[in-house]
């Protein structure tokens, strides 16, 4: 058992070796794809928590000044509710502080200074209105001004143009991205693929002896499907190491925007990115075992 | 030991290399396979080991048909054959020890079994004291014998041979056979196809001659002719 090891691992690394060029070719197409598919999933996660407040649907946001009693926010409710015809009840959402404290904390995760300011004693509470479908915003622009008048309701907010833009930017560059990174991840596959096709004719002699004094296919494949597999998880580690330099300096840099910048959710903290790095790195090492799995089984079949 | 039954093997519908071939190897014969080029010679050989499967007939080894045989099986039924070729088929990067161990290690055979059998057939075939040279640091003769190692090593019940002394002149020729032959009196089964007139004459062993894919002669104690 421990010489089988000795011998796969020692083969893997002579081979790993001798193809240098090829290896070190693969390693850095894995890890820019895999690279591309992290910042696609951290930008889209940006854009989420940006978004995180009109998320549903959600098109108006009635803000209930802090400490209000009970009977204040009940009122508003039964007012927001006796309109079924515009406002979709059944979709009407209430943030009590501490919902409202998390939302925050998404909304201005880059600008410390002004997340600071907010406190369960002055953040306002808010109802999330979803229209029926065909609501046109003039009738709910005008339904909102009654609300506005209620006792202690803060304010009542649409979403910007500048909302709206990034709804529709969200979706043309996530869809772009995740193809340019299937693109790159099909030519890693391939890449490494090659490279173990190389490696295989490289050997032929050694493998057409190994074959004839008996050696299992599988003894043969292994130390193939494992270069394929170190080349793709070697990949998946560097392209998580960019991708969490470029998260942390990012985050950094956002810091510096104007406040009214509207940058401040577009930052990606919490356990998040360590999320991107366990599927950057599985990725990697599935890319490797396809590449080199195909290869072996197709060209060492003689 | 070994048995064809009516066994054809073509590569096109023009070339038929083997038709119809039948017959019986015993338990540590030996055997020359002799006829012209393209007679026929090596695909036996090569049916015999599974790198070939025939058309038509059966070929068994050790009571097994192993045309029948999943693919899966074939490895362990190699591990009973050894291969000696013409061009001898060493790694040029690997010294004479690591060659021959090469055969045990890729069976999976622990280390110190290797550390003992390697020395004991490199010591049978001539070749201890060259434990760390180079193929390209021996003679041809000295690298047939490496091949051979590599193919005895495992001990196995048969050794199928194709023009060993092809490329050897005829001293160094005869050094092979009477190696083989030594091989052959431990119970190892030796079948050799070879075209070398000199080397059947002298040895006198069974004889089965090809023309053209069909068996014309098969001759006990025979002569090339």
């Amino acid at each position: 058992m421990f010489s089988r090891l000795s011998y796969t691992f020692r083969e893997m690394w002579a081979s790993l070796r001798r193809n240098l060029t090829l290896t070190v070719a693969a390693i850095i197409t894995s890890s820019v794809s895999l690279l591309l598919f992290g910042l696609t999933l951290l930008i889209q996660r940006g854009f989420d928590n940006q978004l995180s407040q009109w998320s549903g649907g959600v098109e108006l946001i009635v803000y209930v000044e802090n400490g209000a009693a009970p009977e204040n926010v009940t009122v508003i409710r039964e007012a927001l509710e006796s309109t079924p015809d515009v406002i979709d009840v059944t979709r009407l959402q209430y943030l009590d502080v501490p919902a409202s404290l998390i939302e925050a904390q998404r909304l201005f995760a880059g600008d410390p200074e002004t997340l600071q300011l907010i406190t369960a004693e002055n953040i306002p509470t808010q109802f999330k209105v979803v229209p029926v479908e065909g609501t046109s915003a003039a009738l709910l622009q005008q339904l909102s001004e009654g609300f506005r008048k209620l006792p202690k309701v803060y304010s009542v907010v649409f979403p910007s143009k500048q909302i709206e833009v990034l709804e529709s930017l969200k979706g043309f560059i996530g869809v772009r991205l995740y193809l340019i990174t299937a693109f790159l991840l099909v030519s890693a596959v391939l890449l490494i693929w090659n490279t173990i096709r190389t490696a295989i004719f490289a050997r032929r002699r050694e493998i057409e002896v190994m074959k004839l004094v008996g050696a299992t296919n599988w003894f043969i494949r292994v130390p193939f499907m494992l270069e394929g597999l170190l080349q793709g998880l070697v990949g998946g580690v560097i392209a998580s190491g960019a991708m969490l330099l470029f998260n942390a300096n990012w985050t950094t840099g956002v810091q510096a925007f104007p406040s009214e910048s509207g940058f401040g959710a577009f930052v990606v903290t919490g356990g998040y990115p360590m999320w991107i790095v366990f599927w950057i790195v599985l990725l990697g090492m599935l890319v490797g075992a396809i590449g080199s799995g195909t290869a072996a089984s197709r060209f060492l079949d003689v | 030991m070994i048995r064809l039954e009516n066994v054809t093997k073509s590569y096109s519908t023009e070339v038929v290399a083997l038709r119809e071939a039948s017959f019986d190897i015993a338990k540590a014969e030996f055997v020359f396979l002799v006829g012209p080029s393209g007679s026929g010679k090596s695909t036996l050989l090569r049916l015999m080991n599974r790198q070939e499967k025939p058309e038509k007939g059966a070929v068994w080894v050790a009571g097994r048909n192993i045309n029948e045989m999943p693919d899966s099986k074939v490895p362990m039924l190699r591990r009973n054959i050894g291969n000696i070729f013409q061009d001898y088929k060493l790694l040029s990067n690997k010294t004479v020890f690591e060659n021959v161990a090469f055969a045990l290690e890729v069976i999976g055979r622990p280390k110190h079994v290797i550390r003992q059998q390697v020395p004991a057939v490199l010591d049978l075939v001539g070749l201890s004291g060259k434990e760390e040279r180079f193929p390209h640091q021996l003679s041809g003769g000295e690298q047939q014998r490496v091949s051979i190692a590599r193919a005895f090593v495992n001990r196995p019940l048969i050794l199928l041979a194709d023009e060993p002394t092809g490329n050897l002149d005829p001293a160094t020729g005869e050094g092979i056979m009477r190696l083989l032959d030594r091989i052959n009196k431990t119970g190892t089964t030796v079948v050799m196809a070879t075209h070398d007139q000199r080397i059947v004459n002298m040895m006198r062993k069974r004889v089965v001659q090809l023309d053209r894919g069909i068996i014309v002669r098969d001759q006990a104690r025979g002569v090339y002719e």
